[in-house]
């Protein structure tokens, strides 16, 4: 089952003197429970790619269906309903609301959709378990380590069960040992929870971990493999 | 959830929240106490208007307040008042003659208003009996054959009744009331000297004191040399039922004190029946029926209501008759929220400068709740409680501030009366004993929640102006 199909995308900015055409033409489609990556030089358009298939932003040109969804149709305020319902973020930094504690923060988006407290709360432990933070769920940010709120931006994206959760670096400020515990934690996710994945980065051990690998180069796709072993 | 968070938020920098909300304690305690004291001075003056001065509503023949003619009495008061405190609402009627005289004594004369009144009554009705200056006397309680009087301390000093003596008494006094002994030696070549003006007096111990001294002890010295001589006569002459000029000796029964020089200085009061019996007025012939109510608020509604079914006589409410006093009243609540929205603008601008840094600062958290699915109204509300928490926790310390300064002031008062000649002439207390009315609260509250939703209007839209997705790129 496809959850997202990018066709002949194209995003170009035009607010500095020159235009810079970020994305340049992509055709792509993403299964139910792929483990992807997407790497590329700096500045090949990884970020842009991403946010165009969360709905953070729209493409200048072509069409982007994410379940049902033609993105190019949603107004600004459906735009934000529909990130909240279908697309789970991890971001590289500056996940958490740093007044709340973890377990909080992991309910946020559950609350956001007014899921009764029970449910949550078991939602809440079930996946702080998962993330292997079951007992920091009373600590606030400041009080974890960077890999520590990674996991726990992990969680939250994964609370609601969304189509797919887009991860734009989410290792890029963690030492390698945190990042493998990272990479660990979502591909457990992504086998139990048969959650989807999507997720950039300039880490060739990263890139190890995935299954498949988009290449892009100057806002185009270069290559795009799907590894049959592992 | 969100109230939870913008609750939280304001605490993340504590020292800049605590300013903000120092300040709004602050203004909020300067709005409510010097409006609690003005409020204390304007209801004591609307009191005294009311049960020393006018009662609650006054019946007069049609043409007595413009001609002052003894003649002009109304017909069958007694039955009539027997009638108006019948009415629902009322709680007393008595019926008052009232005469234009001379009141005289051997150094002087003055114009006033001699109030023929019923003792009995008028203790039902009016505070005034209560106003006995202690040591002078009684409300017409002394058992003699003279026709008494009793008049206002104004009146008395005018007619230099009162007097001023240092007696071995007066300085004991000052020495219990803490008076240096020094102060004391300085005055004793005053001794037993009489004074029959405050003026002359003042000015024999001034010059024996040093400025301090007279600043920290004038009104003490005053007030113990002040004496009266209980049973002192004065001469009062007026015009009979004939229009015959008729005078007659009265004894002073008692001396009181309001803070109304004016009123004290014309209102002389007597029993009626002794007027009646000078004047030859009839039995149950009255120029007044001054009628007290249960309370305040139904002057209005008995007012119209007597006013109907006496369609020959005047009827006023103390409203009619004091206007300037009525309007003071209505305009309280309208100063009152002028006074509190300037306070409240100044903070305003405080806090939406505390509400901006606050909103700059979180550039990439707002970009990322947003990116996350939280929608712009969540957003704006998150920023708009934020601001009405900041402005609800210094308007609720505010006011906690205010009420207990006003407790510890109510029951002792703020006492301006070393600045209080001006006040006092007008009838307005120098003692002011801080009262608000709970509804001022209410309204500073509702006002400092308004404060707080405007101040929050341009922060929060800031923030929703900010793209989600530079918010979470920008480095
Ligand atoms: N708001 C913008 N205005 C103008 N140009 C932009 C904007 N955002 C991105 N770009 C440009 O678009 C191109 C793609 O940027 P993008 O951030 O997607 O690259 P990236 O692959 O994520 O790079 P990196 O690996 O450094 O994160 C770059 O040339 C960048 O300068
Ligand atoms: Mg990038």
């Amino acid at each position: 089952m496809k959850v997202v199909e990018i066709n002949d995308v194209h995003k170009i900015y035009h607010d500095t003197e020159v235009e810079v055409r970020a994305i340049n033409g992509v055709t792509l489609s993403f299964e139910k429970g792929e483990f992807t990556v997407i790497v590329g030089p700096s500045g090949s358009g990884k970020t842009t790619l991403l946010n165009l298939i969360g709905g953070l932003d729209q493409p200048t040109n072509g069409e982007i269906l994410v379940a049902g969804h033609r993105l190019s149709e949603l107004r600004p305020s459906e735009l934000i309903d529909f990130r909240m319902e279908h697309v789970g973020f991890v971001f590289q930094s500056y996940n958490l609301i740093p007044v709340l504690t973890a377990s909080e923060n992991v309910g946020f988006i559950m609350s956001l959709q007014k899921w009764p407290k029970e449910k949550r709360i078991a939602r809440t432990n079930e996946l702080l378990g998962s993330v292997g933070l079951s007992d920091r769920g009373n600590s606030r940010p400041s009080q974890l380590s960077g890999g520590q709120q990674q996991r726990v931006a992990v969680a939250r994206a994964l609370a609601t069960r969304p189509e797919f959760i887009l991860a734009d670096e989410p290792t890029a400020n963690l030492d390698s040992k945190s990042a493998e515990a990272l990479l660990d934690i979502m591909e457990k996710l992504n086998r139990d929870e048969e959650m989807t994945f999507i997720f950039s980065t300039h880490d060739a051990k990263v890139m190890k971990r995935a299954r498949r690998i988009i290449t892009l180069e100057d806002g185009k796709v270069v290559s795009d493999e799907t590894r049959t072993e592992n | 959830m969100i109230t939870e968070i913008a609750w939280k938020n304001i605490w993340r920098n504590k020292s800049r929240s605590l300013i903000v909300i120092t300040a709004v304690t602050i203004g909020v305690f300067a709005g409510i106490f010097s409006m609690a004291a003005i409020n204390s001075s304007v209801q004591q003056r609307l009191d005294a208007a009311v049960h020393e001065e006018l009662s609650h509503i006054q019946v007069n023949n049609k043409d007595f307040r413009s001609s002052g003619d003894i003649q002009d009495t109304i017909q069958g008061a007694d039955s009539l008042m027997t009638l108006i405190e019948k009415t629902k609402g009322v709680k007393a009627a008595t019926g008052r003659i009232i005469l234009m005289g001379i009141a005289s004594t051997s150094a002087k004369s003055e114009g006033v208003e001699i109030i023929g009144v019923d003792p009995v009554k008028e203790q039902q009705i009016f505070t005034l009996p209560e106003k006995l200056v202690p040591g002078t006397g009684s409300y017409f309680k002394s058992e003699t054959k003279y026709n008494m009087a009793y008049m206002g301390e104004t009146l008395a000093r005018d007619l230099n009744i009162i007097r001023f003596i240092l007696t071995g008494d007066a300085l004991a006094k000052l020495r219990n009331e803490k008076v240096p002994e020094l102060v004391i030696t300085r005055l004793q070549s005053l001794k037993d000297q009489r004074f029959i003006s405050e003026k002359a007096f003042a000015k024999a111990f001034e010059v024996l004191l040093s400025p301090s001294q007279n600043k920290k002890y004038g009104l003490k010295i005053k007030e113990a040399a002040w004496s009266f001589r209980e049973g002192s006569k004065v001469i009062l002459s007026f015009l009979d039922v004939n229009n015959v000029q008729t005078s007659a000796v009265f004894r002073i029964t008692g001396i009181f004190r309001t803070n109304n020089d004016m009123f004290e200085s014309v209102s002389l009061f007597v029993p009626g029946e002794e007027l009646r019996r000078l004047t030859g007025l009839r039995e149950g012939t009255y120029h007044r029926i001054i009628v007290e109510l249960n309370s305040d608020d139904l002057t209005g509604e008995v007012t119209s209501k007597l006013r109907e079914s006496m369609p020959g006589l005047e009827v006023l409410s103390w409203k009619e008759i004091q206007p300037d006093l009525a309007l003071m009243a209505d305009f309280m609540e309208q100063i009152y929220g002028i006074f509190m929205a300037i306070i409240l603008a100044a903070l305003a601008f405080g806090i939406v400068n505390t509400m901006l840094m606050a909103v700059l600062e979180r550039t990439r958290e707002i970009g990322m709740l947003a990116a996350i699915g939280m929608n712009r109204r969540k957003i704006f509300t998150m920023i708009m409680l934020e601001s009405v928490f900041l402005s609800l926790v210094g308007g609720v310390s505010g006011m906690a501030v205010s009420l207990a300064a006003i407790a510890a002031t109510a029951k002792h008062g703020i006492n301006l009366v070393k600045y209080s000649e001006g006040m006092e002439a007008f009838g307005y207390s120098a003692h002011l004993y801080p009262s608000v009315d709970i509804k001022f609260f209410l309204i500073t509250a509702v006002l400092i929640v308004i404060t707080g939703i405007i101040s929050s209007v341009y922060p929060a839209r800031k923030a929703l102006k900010l793209n989600p997705v530079e918010a979470i790129r920008g480095e």
